[in-house]
């Protein structure tokens, strides 16, 4: 029996040729060095992914309510181009009031972290008045603030050395805009939890998302 | 006449860049160019085993640098090849006692009279390597094809690639083997070019011939039945301008070839019966 098996493999053998074996792993290597290559030869770390996909999160759930934790963002090659792949799955689209809420509420958020910007700028001018006008996000983002006070002073430092460049100091205002604005998702989530915190409950009991929220929505209404 | 300066690196380290200094040499000296090996990689040098020469180094290139000797002292020639001489790393000191202006001055110097000058970089990407590359217009890329070798390959020709002097790079793929590739357990050939993107200057079988070659101090280049023998004279023709086909490391095809396996595998079964 085993001599007929031997011989059988022996003489498929000679005429096979070895087929290659499909998942082999040569095709692990090579992915897994694609994409580290990627990440090199970018410069984007995985610290830098990680905040360009909280932003995009940010961005996205003023339209759309997605699931955070499945969003997924990744690099690949075609050829010479190096696409930027996000895929989100979407929980349920926001109606029109919900969208321009979430679009001014950024808005105002943007305006309280400008103003908080220039506060910072014109401390010593005393400018403050203006910025009472929602003592609660200020609250919270200079308690944001606070953690980050080494970077703003040396922002404040460079400002002062570069006065004459406009564009330059323009350039590190936004800068600074865009780390208040990381400073902000945190701050939403507060107000979130604090408006709508019955429809997040129901929606992580209820299996039906959909149903529940729009009875939430209407609950709230 | 002023000859090319060729710099032979890789970024990581054993992948073979000290063999390929020594034996792409030694198959140019062969060819009857004037050739200098310069070993940069100081306190760690093998060129001088490679080359079976570590008896006959009185100076080294550090010596030169402090001026304890002249240039020309300081060049061991090959014991079989007059025409290949070797410029020996110290072996006492470490990489901070040469800077990369020293080494371009006397790249710049040996270019003058010889054909090639090619220069055994360190591993690593400081400044071993920057001393290295700094008298070279061309460079060697050596690597081997694991994900480690290729990374830090992609590295170095990206550093490569801001050197202004440096007109062309090129990629040697080492310790190929080609029945891993057949059976899909290691990146082929054309995987690995796809991925670092620059022109192949050869492709050498991973050989037991090269442990041997090592222990005896003789480059493998010397051995005219060597597979990786013949690859590394093939890469010289192409460095000198030849369009050489590269090898195919296929097992043997032909019908005899078959015929011998079907052979020793019945010879096994009856054993077996």
């Amino acid at each position: 029996m085993s001599l007929f098996s031997d011989l059988y493999n022996t003489i498929s053998k000679f005429f096979r040729t070895q087929e290659p074996q499909g998942d082999a792993s040569k095709s692990v290597a090579t992915n897994r060095l694609k994409l580290v290559l990627m990440q090199d030869r970018t410069n984007l770390t995985p610290r830098i992914l990680e905040q360009m996909r909280s932003e995009l999160i940010d961005l996205l759930s003023r339209y759309v309510e997605l699931d955070k934790e499945l969003l997924d963002l990744n690099f690949e090659q075609e050829g010479d181009q190096v696409a930027l792949m996000l895929s989100i799955p979407v929980i349920r689209a926001k109606d029109e009031e919900e969208i321009d809420a979430a679009i001014k509420q950024h808005e105002e958020m943007l305006k309280a972290a400008l103003k908080k910007e220039e506060a910072a700028e014109n401390q010593e001018e005393d400018s403050d008045d203006e910025n009472t006008s929602d003592p609660e996000i200020i609250d919270a983002a200079e308690n944001e603030e606070s953690g980050e006070q080494p970077e703003t002073a040396e922002n404040n430092d460079i400002k002062a050395d570069e006065d004459l460049e406009d564009e330059k100091a323009e350039a590190e205002k936004n800068d600074a805009i865009a780390k208040e604005l990381n400073a902000v998702p945190k701050i939403i989530k507060k107000k979130e939890k604090k408006e709508i915190s019955a429809p997040e409950e129901i929606t992580n009991s209820g299996n039906n998302p959909f149903k529940s929220d729009s009875s939430d929505v209407e609950s709230i209404i | 006449m002023t000859g090319r300066v060729i710099v032979i690196t890789s970024g990581k380290g054993g992948v073979g860049k000290t063999t390929t200094s020594a034996n792409i040499g030694t198959a140019l000296a062969k060819n009857g160019y004037k050739v200098v090996l310069i070993d940069t990689d100081l306190g760690l040098r093998n060129l001088d085993l490679l080359l079976g020469l570590e008896n006959r180094i009185v100076y080294t290139i550090v010596d030169v640098i402090e001026e304890r000797c002249k240039l020309k002292q300081a060049l061991v020639k090959d014991k079989k090849n007059p025409n290949l001489q070797l410029l020996a790393a110290a072996q006492t000191r470490d990489k901070t006692a040469v800077n990369a202006e020293q080494l371009k001055e006397i790249c710049d110097i040996l270019k003058e009279e010889n054909d090639f000058v090619l220069v055994d970089c360190p591993a690593g990407i400081e400044q071993g390597f920057q001393n290295a590359v700094a008298g070279a217009s061309e460079a060697i890329v050596v690597t081997t094809p694991e994900m480690s070798a290729i990374r830090d390959a992609d590295r170095i020709i990206g550093l490569l690639a801001t050197k202004e002097e440096i007109t062309s790079v090129k990629l040697l793929l080492n310790r190929v083997r080609p029945n891993l590739i057949k059976s899909n357990e290691m990146m082929s050939v054309d995987d690995v070019v796809g991925i670092l993107e620059i022109p192949l200057v050869g492709i050498i079988p991973e050989d037991t011939g090269i442990i041997t070659s090592t222990n005896k101090g003789e480059p493998i280049v010397n051995d005219e039945d060597a597979l990786a023998g013949k690859a590394y004279r093939n890469v010289a023709e192409r460095i000198l301008g030849e369009e050489v086909p590269f090898l195919d490391l296929d097992e043997p095809k032909g019908f005899m070839a078959q015929i011998k396996k079907a052979i020793s595998v019945i010879s096994k079964l009856k054993v077996k019966v």
